[in-house]
């Protein structure tokens, strides 16, 4: 026999202690008809839309569907015990998951309970999973920036503090790299991090959460996962569960960084729950309300405003303001995005990064397609030296592209176009990085800063990636101090920009391309 | 379940409001309940459920077995739910119906279930209270079950007061396994 957790002695003295034995007056149906996680239940007629019910043996759903005569609710979890005939109750409560710093550096499953066999979360609080997004008089424009460290994005898509950028793609195009790295990157930028895993396999999960463990990055990270085993309900839920905790932080002047991955199969998982209860479908069978599930989530996605934050916390946090950054993802078939959850989602985000299968394969990772990644708001919020520095990389590959497709047919090009494609070819190649490699603010200006002053024109276009990290580790400690200066004060002024310059200079004059 | 109740709602309006204006609410009662019985006589069920009896030779037979019982809006009633095909339900119409006149006249059942049994002083007390929480007049049978321990639970329409020592037990056991 295996001794369950929350067995230990104190656990059940501080339940026991807490144990009151008043009778109870609750509202109470039977269930009609169990239908693949879906129970229809007669009664129950103050149940509220939502609200959480009890079923025999410790299960608990959800009423979501409530008719003339009957409730329709979902089980959170098993429900091969539930027959027909059995007794629900009522709870009168709205579901609830745990939230709070002790949360961080754990994995738990859309009801916040632990799946990394680390023992009981002992979390002090809870919040409710469906909240109302923070109104307008609460807001603040997006003025800090989520450094990403991925040279693509910060330079062509930068993202802010409170911003919902999407990551778009076909399946196997590295869309969850991207939010990796992202995460990654956050060690001592005072974020804390959330990636909700909805219906991917559990080992795939269990990957990410190793390469996050390998790279740090569990120390901020809450994992909530939500496997494709696991119910319908569940899957659906689990976002909002993992925004309720990214809320936490939030609300009490702190940033925080939250990946939902993938918002498709939410969606999917949705669409199976609303057709089990009978909603009527609409296109591609998605229920009426499928847009809906998506903007009320990225809603709660935003940046407050300083007395937002003092209100909540009562006083106690003055002059902070707090943000939730959201990464969704959502997947694509066969690069449509006219499909009816990718067109909802990118007209609900801020903006979008477009990974395609054609740049995957030809060895462009991350395969970002720069021309239609778009951050709506995330000019605003972008680093100073690199705002200054990655302008031109935007202009640069558009000139190429646009051009790359007429040189295919010339054969003898005049000077000045034939510069121009060397140099998209030269930024298309800069722009590739390795995956869990994410670059500081300062080897980044560096790149960039060399790339446009045209330090990198005479790089064979093969070499470009390696003299780039030969410049980073010379950079590094032949100059650490102009460095350091680059990385605290995130700008490049004159003087900076000239000692940078000849350090390259230096770098190029000892080694050869 | 569900179902049947919706379909069986709107018949179970009908007849109220016609015998709330006519003043035969309790000469319905009585046909409905009759009829229910007679529709739930095992030939009769199956001979309704015949795919293959017509519907005029239906009627007719369910008609002559009722007799007199029935009065001509009673056997205007049979006549249209053969026609419809819904003599199955009127279980359910009937059931509807005495919900309607229990409402109608301002009574709640309850159900109260103790583990031994109560004095005739207690139930009237309790009944007292349970009329003030209610608000309504409280029409109570007693059962006893000595599978809830101790102590008592009192069932009125969805609402359930559970005041057993299983009850309590059971929490106990929930709050231990959470």
């Amino acid at each position: 026999m295996q001794l369950s957790t929350s067995e230990i002695s104190e656990l059940i003295k501080s339940k026991l202690e807490n144990f009151s034995t008043s009778s109870e007056a609750r509202t109470q149906g039977t269930v009609i008809s169990v239908t693949d996680g879906i129970v229809r239940i007669h009664g129950l007629s103050n149940v509220m839309s939502g609200e959480m019910i009890e079923f025999p043996g410790n299960t608990f759903g959800l009423a979501l569907n409530l008719e003339r005569d009957s409730v329709g609710a979902v089980v959170l979890g098993d429900y091969e015990h539930i027959t027909e005939g059995d007794t629900v109750k009522c709870t009168g409560r709205i579901l609830e998951v745990p939230v709070g710093p002790e949360l961080i550096g754990r994995v738990v499953n859309a009801l916040g309970q632990p799946i990394d066999g680390k023992g009981p979360v002992n979390a002090k609080m809870t919040d409710k999973i469906e909240k109302v997004a923070p109104g307008v008089i609460a807001r603040k424009s997006v003025s800090q920036p989520v450094q990403t460290g991925l040279k693509s994005v910060d330079s062509m898509v930068p993202v802010g503090r409170g911003q919902r950028e999407l990551i778009i793609g076909d399946r196997q195009t590295g869309k969850t790299a991207v939010a990796v790295d992202a995460i990654i990157n956050q060690k001592g930028q005072n974020m804390t991090c959330v990636y909700v895993a909805i219906g991917q396999k559990a080992s795939t999960v269990a990957n990410v959460v190793r390469k996050l463990e390998e790279n740090g990055a569990m120390a901020y990270t809450i994992v909530v996962a939500a496997t494709a085993s696991d119910s319908a309900a569940l899957q659906f839920l689990a976002p909002y569960a993992g925004c309720t905790m990214g809320e936490y932080f939030r609300d009490r002047g702190e940033d925080a960084l939250i990946v939902y991955d993938d918002l498709t199969k939410q969606a999917i998982a949705y669409r199976q729950i609303s057709l089990l209860l009978r909603r009527p479908p609409g296109r591609e069978a998605y229920p009426g309300d499928v847009f809906y599930i998506h903007s009320r989530l990225l809603e709660r996605a935003a940046r407050v405003n300083e007395e937002y934050v003092e209100n909540f916390t009562k006083g106690a946090v003055k002059g902070k303001t707090g943000s939730l950054t959201a990464l969704p993802v959502i997947e694509t078939a066969a690069g449509d995005v006219s499909a009816f959850v990718p067109t909802n989602v990118i007209s609900i985000t801020d903006g979008q990064i477009f990974l395609e299968t054609d740049l995957f394969n030809a060895g462009i990772r991350p395969a970002i397609n720069a021309g239609i990644s778009v951050s709506r708001v995330g000019g605003a919020a972008q680093t100073k030296v690199i705002k200054k520095l990655g302008g031109g990389v935007r202009l640069a590959l558009a000139q190429y592209r646009e051009l790359a497709a007429f040189a295919q047919f010339a054969s003898d090009l005049d000077e000045a176009t034939r510069k121009q494609l060397d140099r998209g070819r030269m930024f298309t190649e800069l722009m590739k990085q390795a995956q869990y490699a994410p670059l500081s603010v300062s080897n980044m200006a560096i790149s960039l800063l060399a790339a446009n002053k045209g330090y990198l024109d005479d790089v064979p276009t093969n070499m470009v990636l390696v003299f780039e990290s030969a410049l980073h580790g010379f950079m590094n400690s032949k100059y650490k101090k102009l460095m350091d200066g680059i990385e605290s004060s995130k700008d490049l002024a004159g003087e900076n920009e000239k000692a940078v310059e000849a350090a390259i200079q230096d770098f190029k004059a000892t080694n050869a391309y | 379940m569900a179902e049947i109740s919706t379909i069986a709602r709107p018949y179970a309006v009908a007849i109220f409001n016609l015998g709330k204006e006519k003043k035969t609410l309790a000469k319905w009662s009585e046909m409905l309940s009759f009829a229910t019985a007679v529709s739930q006589d095992v030939a009769m069920k199956a001979y309704i459920a015949d795919p293959k009896v017509a519907s005029g030779d239906l009627e007719a037979s369910f008609l002559k077995i009722c007799g007199d019982k029935l009065s001509e809006q009673g056997q205007n009633l049979i006549k249209t739910l053969v026609e419809y095909g819904r003599l199955s339900i009127l279980p359910a119409i009937s059931h509807a119906f005495e919900e309607l006149k229990a409402q109608d006249e301002g009574m709640l059942e309850a159900q109260i279930i103790a583990a031994a049994k109560p004095s005739a002083a207690e139930v009237k007390d309790l009944v007292k209270r349970l009329e003030a929480k209610f608000g309504n007049k409280i029409e109570a049978t007693v059962s006893v079950d000595p599978e809830i321990i101790g102590g008592i639970k009192i069932v009125v329409g969805d609402t359930v007061i559970d005041a057993s020592v299983k009850g309590q037990l059971q929490n106990l056991a929930y709050t231990l396994a959470a």
